[in-house]
C-alpha cells in the first residue's frame, strides 16, 4: 500500500523533506535526529566499552576523559549505554508508530470509504480507545503481554492507532466526495483501484507527519514504561530505565538521571521541531489532487 | 484594650506562621514522620485483619507484651506471666487502670472477647496455639493451650496482637481501622488517608507506658502527623528543606548526603530484613540439586554489599538475621561465595562453557529467568546478581513485576529464579517461605521435601519450650540450607534520619525498631 503511495508521488515527497531541511530549526532538528541514529546504529564502532560489562570498582565516576559521561551504578559507561539505548529507543518508536500508522490507515481507509456498518463497528472501538490516554492503554497491554520489548511495542502500536485511524477517515471521507473520485468511479474502477490509487496517495501525507510527530510522543510513552521497568529488560539499556534508577542517585550521582534525560529531550523536541518544519511545508490546497 | 491587640497579633502571627511551615518553633509539640517506603499503602490500623500494618499501629494499640532490641520480651499490658513446666498453660497478670480510647475499661474480659476476633482471620495462626482463655478474675487470665507453643509470648509482642477495643471493633465492622481505630495506645487516631497521610493525637490519659521508656506517663509530643512518600528521594528532600523532621527509612545510598547536612542526625539500627534468591526447585535446570548449589555459591555477598550498599548493613550466609541464635547453624550449611566450587558443580552436572561464556548441556544453553520488582532498589541487586551468575556461566534473563502484582505472579510457579526480600525477625519465617502447603506464594521456592516436612512440623508445634524449639528450627533451617531452595544475599540496616535542631530522641533506642518506646521518650525542642 505504501509501496504504490510512495511510487505515485516520489517528488512531493523529496521535496517536503528537503524542504523542511533547509528551515533553519529543520535543519538542526534534523541534523540530531540523523547523528543519533547514525551513533546508535554504529556504537558498537564508536565506543570501546561493552553496555552490559559491570565493573563495581569504577561505579558512579563523574564525567572525564575516559567516561565522557561518567559511570552508572554498576561502573558501566554512560555514553556507552545512552547510545545503545538510543537503538532501543528509536526502533521501539519507529516500528511500533509505523505499525500504527499502518493498521490505523487501513481501518480508517475502510471506514471513511466503505461507511455504513462497518464505519460504526470501527469509529466506535476506535472512539472508545481515544477516550482513554495513551500511557492507561500501554500500561494496561503492558500487564497482560508481559514486561519487554514486545510487549512494550505492541502497547504504543495500540495506544497510537486511534489517532491514524481517525486522521485517515476523516481525509478520506472529505476525498470521496471529491469529482475525481466519482469520475474514477463512474469509469468503472475497482475500490481498490479506488483507495489505493486516489484516495490514500492523497490522505497519506498528514498521517506520515502526524505519525512523524506521534514518534516523538512513542520515543516518551517508551522512556514511561521502562521507568516504571516494564519497557526493555536489564541489561539492555533504555533511557527510561536509566533515568529511574538515576533517581535515587539524584544527589550521588546527578549525570546518571540527567545525560538519559537529556538525550530524550533533545531528541523529542527535534522530532517535533522537524515535524512542525514538514508541517510548514505541506500546504494541503496547492497539491495536486491527481496524477 | 492593648493585651487585645498583643492578642490579636500574636494569633495573627501563629495564622502566618501556620501558613509558611518555614517555622516551626510555634508548632513546636508536633512533629512529622515519614513511614519507611516499605510500609506505604497500608490499607488498615486492624490489627487483626491486616497483612501489613505501619510503624504508627503500635501508637495506638498496646501490645501484652514489648519485645526489646535484644529480643528479650518486656511486660507491658500485662504485668507479669507464668508458664505452666510443660507448657500447656500460661497465667498473665493484667496491668490495672488501663482504659480504651472510648472509655471502655480494659481487663481479663478483654481479652477473650478479643481472640474470638481472630477466628476466620488470616492472622488467626498467631493465636491457633490457644485452645481456651479462662478468666481467673478481673485482672488474671488463663491460656488453656491446644499445644506448648514457645513462640506464644513472641507472637504477643507483635503489632498483630495489638490489642483493639471488642466491642467499638464489632460495632464498626469493615470501617474498624480505617475511620476509627480504638485502642489503649498513647495516641488516637485523628486522620488516616490511605496511601497519604495519618494523624495521631495524644492521649491525655496515658499512665501505661511500657518499661521500655522511661516516660510512662502520657507522651510529650501533643500530635504526629505519619506521611507516606513512596519515593525515597522526594522523602530525603523533604527533611532536607525541613518539611519533615524525620524519616523511619532512609536508603543507603543518602547516607552519605545526609552525614554531610549539619541539622540532621542518622541513626542505623540492626533491621530484620534479609535479601534472598529464591530457586525454584521444580523447574528445570534447578530440578538438578547441583545446579541450584552452583547458583547459590555464585552469588558474591561480600561485593554486593560493598559495591550496593557501601558496606553498610552485613552478608547474609544463612536465610535468617544474624540476631537469632537459630541463624548459628554448622558452618558446613552456610552459603558463602566460592566461584570454583559454583563451577565445578556445573561441570559435573553436565553444563560446559561454551565460547560465548554461556554453558550448555546437550546443545542447550544454561539460560533461566530472574525475576524481580520493579522498584529501583530491587533491580539494581538483580542487574548485580545477574553479572555474578553470569560469570560461572549461567544466563539469567531478568523480567521485573510491579511490586503488587508479583505475589499473583508466584502463585502460578512459572519463576525460576527470583530477588526478594523479607522482614521478620522470628525462625518461623523458615516455615512461611519453605512450607510445602504454600507453593507459589509464599513458598516461591516450590520447595516440598518429605524430610523437611517433618522436621518443619516438630519445629512448629513438636517443641515443649523455647530451647527446644530453638533446637528444632536450626535443625529444620540446617536442613533447608542444605537443599538450596535460595541464595542468602544481604542483611540491611534500619537507618532513621532526624532533624536534630526540631527533636530530641533517647539515647538509645528500645524495641525492635523506632516505635512506641522511642515516641514516648521523643521531645521537640522548644
Amino acid at each position: 500500500m505504501t509501496a504504490a503511495a510512495s511510487s505515485a508521488r516520489p517528488a512531493l515527497r523529496d521535496h517536503l523533506v528537503a524542504r523542511a531541511f533547509r528551515t533553519k530549526t529543520g535543519a538542526i532538528a534534523g541534523g540530531w535526529l540523523v547523528l543519533l541514529a547514525l551513533a546508535a546504529i554504529f556504537a558498537h564502532v564508536l565506543t570501546p566499552y561493552e553496555y552490559d560489562v559491570q565493573q563495581l570498582s569504577a561505579a558512579y565516576s563523574p564525567p572525564s576523559l575516559s567516561h565522557w559521561l561518567g559511570t552508572d551504578e554498576f561502573g558501566r559507561d554512560l555514553l556507552t549505554r545512552i547510545l545503545y539505548g538510543a537503538r532501543i529507543s528509536l526502533s521501539v518508536s519507529v516500528i511500533s508508530i509505523g505499525l500504527s500508522v499502518l493498521a490505523g490507515m487501513v481501518l480508517g481507509a475502510a471506514a471513511g470509504y466503505f461507511g455504513g456498518r462497518l464505519d460504526r463497528m470501527i469509529t466506535t472501538v476506535i472512539d472508545l480507545s481515544w477516550s482513554f490516554p495513551e500511557i492507561l492503554v500501554a500500561l494496561i497491554l503492558v500487564a497482560i503481554i508481559g514486561p519487554g520489548v514486545t510487549g512494550t511495542m505492541v502497547a504504543i502500536t495500540v495506544a497510537y492507532l486511534a489517532q491514524f485511524a481517525r486522521l485517515t477517515r476523516a481525509q478520506v471521507m472529505a476525498i470521496k466526495s471529491e469529482t475525481f473520485i466519482e469520475a474514477a468511479s463512474g469509469l468503472g474502477a475497482s475500490h481498490r483501484h479506488i483507495l489505493f490509487r486516489h484516495l490514500l496517495p492523497n490522505a497519506i501525507t498528514p498521517v506520515l507527519v502526524s505519525g512523524m510527530l506521534a514518534t516523538g510522543d512513542a520515543i516518551i510513552l517508551e522512556a514511561t514504561l521502562g521507568f516504571f521497568g516494564l519497557g526493555a529488560q536489564p541489561p539492555t539499556p533504555s533511557w527510561g530505565a536509566m533515568m529511574s534508577s538515576g533517581t535515587a542517585l539524584l544527589f550521588k550521582a546527578p549525570w546518571i538521571i540527567i545525560f538519559p534525560g537529556l538525550a530524550a529531550a533533545i531528541t523529542v523536541v527535534s522530532i517535533n521541531l522537524f515535524g512542525d518544519a514538514l508541517i510548514a511545508g505541506l500546504d494541503v490546497r496547492s497539491r495536486p489532487r491527481t496524477e | 484594650m492593648r493585651k487585645l491587640l498583643a492578642k490579636a497579633a500574636l494569633a495573627a502571627g501563629i495564622c502566618f506562621a501556620g501558613l509558611c511551615a518555614a517555622v516551626p518553633a510555634v508548632f513546636a509539640q508536633e512533629a512529622t514522620i515519614v513511614f519507611n517506603t516499605n510500609e506505604v499503602g497500608a490499607p488498615t490500623y486492624n490489627p487483626i485483619k491486616a497483612s501489613m500494618l505501619n510503624a504508627a499501629t503500635g501508637l495506638i494499640y498496646d501490645m501484652l507484651v514489648e519485645q526489646d532490641a535484644d529480643l528479650s520480651f518486656h511486660p507491658h499490658l500485662a504485668e507479669s506471666w507464668e508458664e505452666a513446666p510443660d507448657g500447656m498453660s500460661w497465667v498473665f497478670h493484667l496491668k490495672k487502670g488501663v482504659t480504651f480510647h472510648n472509655g471502655e475499661p480494659f481487663n481479663a474480659q478483654t481479652i477473650p472477647a478479643w481472640l474470638e476476633l481472630f477466628k476466620e482471620s488470616d492472622n488467626a495462626y498467631m493465636s491457633e496455639a490457644i485452645d481456651k482463655v479462662e478468666v481467673v478474675d478481673d485482672y488474671t487470665v488463663k491460656f488453656a493451650m491446644k499445644h506448648p507453643d514457645p513462640n506464644l509470648l513472641y507472637n504477643l509482642s507483635s503489632t498483630f496482637m495489638a490489642i483493639p477495643e471488642p466491642k467499638a471493633y464489632k460495632a464498626l465492622g469493615d470501617k474498624f481501622g480505617v475511620t476509627e481505630a480504638i485502642g489503649t495506645g498513647p495516641y488516637k487516631l485523628e486522620t488516616f488517608n490511605v496511601g497519604s497521610e495519618t494523624v495521631l493525637v495524644r492521649n491525655d490519659a496515658y499512665t501505661w507506658g511500657s518499661p521500655l521508656s522511661k516516660n510512662t506517663g502520657p507522651a510529650k509530643i501533643q500530635k504526629l502527623t505519619f506521611r507516606e512518600i513512596p519515593e525515597e528521594s522526594t522523602a530525603f528532600l523533604e527533611l532536607k528543606t525541613g518539611g519533615v523532621d524525620m524519616l523511619l527509612g532512609v536508603p543507603t545510598d543518602f547516607m552519605g548526603e545526609l552525614k554531610s547536612e549539619p541539622n540532621i542526625a542518622l541513626l542505623t539500627l540492626p533491621g530484620s530484613e534479609v535479601a534472598y534468591m529464591s530457586i525454584n526447585v521444580t523447574s528445570a535446570p534447578f530440578t538438578d540439586i547441583k545446579v541450584r548449589e552452583a547458583a547459590a555459591f555464585a552469588i558474591n555477598q561480600q561485593e554486593i554489599l560493598d559495591s550496593i550498599y557501601g558496606g553498610v548493613g552485613s552478608v547474609a550466609n544463612t536465610f535468617l538475621i544474624s540476631a537469632l541464635p537459630e541463624s548459628q547453624v554448622d558452618p558446613k550449611y552456610l552459603v558463602k561465595y566460592d566461584p570454583e566450587r559454583s563451577k565445578t558443580l556445573l561441570d559435573e552436572a553436565g553444563w560446559k562453557m561454551a565460547d560465548d561464556g554461556i554453558r550448555a548441556k546437550d546443545g542447550t544453553p544454561l539460560k533461566v529467568s530472574l525475576w524481580t520488582q520493579s522498584d529501583t532498589s530491587f533491580r539494581r541487586l538483580s542487574e548485580v546478581v545477574q553479572a555474578q551468575l553470569k560469570a560461572v556461566g549461567i544466563d539469567a534473563e531478568i523480567t521485573s513485576f510491579d511490586s503488587s502484582s508479583i505475589r499473583d505472579q508466584y502463585k502460578s510457579g512459572k519463576q525460576q529464579l527470583a530477588v526478594r526480600s523479607y522482614e521478620w525477625n522470628n525462625a518461623d519465617i523458615v516455615d512461611w517461605f519453605f512450607g510445602g502447603d504454600r507453593l507459589g506464594y509464599p513458598n516461591t521456592s516450590m520447595f516440598n521435601d518429605p524430610k523437611a516436612e517433618e522436621l518443619r512440623k516438630k519445629a512448629m508445634s513438636g517443641s515443649a519450650n523455647s530451647e527446644q524449639r530453638q533446637a528444632n528450627f536450626k535443625t529444620y533451617h540446617e536442613y533447608v540450607l542444605s537443599q538450596f531452595p535460595m541464595a542468602p544475599i544481604y542483611q540491611p540496616t534500619v537507618n532513621v534520619a532526624y532533624n536534630k535542631d526540631r527533636l530530641v530522641l533517647p539515647e538509645h533506642i528500645r524495641g525492635t525498631e523506632v516505635g512506641p518506646a522511642t515516641f514516648m521518650d521523643m521531645t521537640v525542642k522548644e
